[in-house]
């Protein structure tokens, strides 16, 4: 069962009307504060940044074993293994130095849309059209049966679209089509908080790198993107906004583009930004300066997942054309 | 009921706009200021920005190994 946050309480003389009228003038009143605040562009403030350097970029590595559209992907914080889930219903690790599998699972469901490995390394997390996320603990016996240790921990209404361990092997997050983003207890299995704000399918979820974690962000079918305090619907564009302008600073578009961007990730400083898009590239953009910088081709369909590694020293796409690449 | 339903939802919406309007906001002159300061004090510990040796990148393919 979801809980709802609290409303504060009515106060005499608030009624429907009076609570809509207020509502209104708010959203005024913050349209006009926001716009009041957009006195530069970013790509003029960073003129005097010097540009981007030629970046030799290519495909190092392709990882090959499933049977069908590759959705989501997930590094191990050791830099070099990986998870990834598929439509074809299973979930595989993978080590990315010697393209070996460690350990494959298969679900009982097909569309495995989430998948992500436990910051320590002995458990991934995953769900999709089963509307649940469950923990699996990764055995070092090869023989064991992972399926058997498995652990149900989330249950949403609806697909499960997004998850992500906080910063601890604890407590997870999931985004689902309910609409609704949810914080969970791993061991017990226990529903911590709930999160409402969006009105129709939550696409995918990030947490802000920090050692507390507790901001996270999640994009959805409405085309919002909420910022929660714990306390993406492929877009043509990318968007970065900045919160403490509390508005957008830079889009990042070019009308040759027409298919929608799928899943992006920063590099380490923050400088580039790797987008993948739904006509199988994956673009480089220059964060500060606004423009692209590269086009990567390589994948034989659509990229729906881009994510980089642990040490900034590669990242890792997934595509509809069942492989994952890692790009260095 | 339903009504009920409405003023809860429109109460938690004024909730939160509220919070919102009270927030501390920057002018994009000042965030963006800080997007580039970070940006330029972490770029050399930026392996994908700056490029790194094919030695020190274990995804890179290495040249022939030097037995010592």
């Amino acid at each position: 069962a979801a809980a709802q946050s609290r409303p504060s309480a009515l106060q005499s003389g608030e009624s429907l009307a009076t609570l809509k009228n207020e509502s209104d003038s708010l959203k005024k009143k913050l349209e006009e504060e926001r716009a009041k605040l957009h006195d530069v562009e970013l790509n003029q403030v960073a003129e005097k940044v010097e540009l981007v350097s030629a970046l030799s970029i290519r495909t190092r590595r392709v990882l090959k074993g499933h049977g069908n559209k590759v959705l989501c992907m997930d590094w191990c914080k050791d830099k070099r293994r990986l998870v990834s889930s598929s439509q074809d219903g299973k979930v595989i690790v993978w080590d990315g130095y010697t393209l070996n599998k460690e350990h494959a699972v298969t679900m009982p469901c097909t569309w495995v849309m989430a998948c992500a490995y436990a910051p320590s390394g002995c458990a991934v997390a995953c769900g999709g059209l089963d509307n649940k996320c469950s923990v699996y603990p990764l055995s070092l016996d090869k023989n064991e049966n992972l399926a058997a240790k498995k652990k149900s921990v989330a249950m949403h209404t609806n697909y499960l679209s997004g998850c992500s361990f906080t910063n601890s092997d604890m407590q997870l997050l999931t985004s689902s089509g309910d609409g609704t983003c949810a914080l969970w207890d791993v061991e017990s299995g226990q529903l911590l908080q709930s999160f409402h704000g969006h009105t129709a399918d939550v696409l995918s979820l990030n947490l802000a790198p920090s050692e507390t974690g507790n901001t996270f962000v999640s994009g959805g079918c409405d085309k919002k993107a909420n910022v929660w305090d714990m306390l993406p619907c492929a877009s043509v564009s990318c968007r970065l906004y900045d919160l403490r302008a509390d508005r957008e600073v830079a889009v990042y578009q070019k009308d040759s583009i027409i298919f929608g961007a799928s899943s992006v990730d920063f590099s380490l400083s923050g400088r580039l930004l790797f987008a993948g898009y739904n006509d199988y590239t994956i673009n480089v953009w220059d964060v500060l300066k606004g423009n692209r910088i590269s086009v990567l081709f390589g994948h034989e369909n659509r990229v729906s997942c881009v994510k980089v590694s642990p040490d900034g020293t590669s990242f890792a796409s997934a595509s509809w054309d069942t492989s994952l690449r890692i790009w260095a | 009921m339903s009504a009920l339903l409405n003023v809860i939802q429109a109460k938690r919406m004024v909730d939160q706009l509220r919070v919102e309007a009270g927030m501390e906001r920057f002018k994009i002159s000042l965030a963006a200021a800080e997007l580039v300061q970070y940006c330029q004090e972490h770029r050399r510990s930026d392996p994908l920005l700056t490029g790194i040796t094919a030695s020190s990148n274990p995804f890179k393919d290495k040249k022939t190994c030097i037995l010592l």
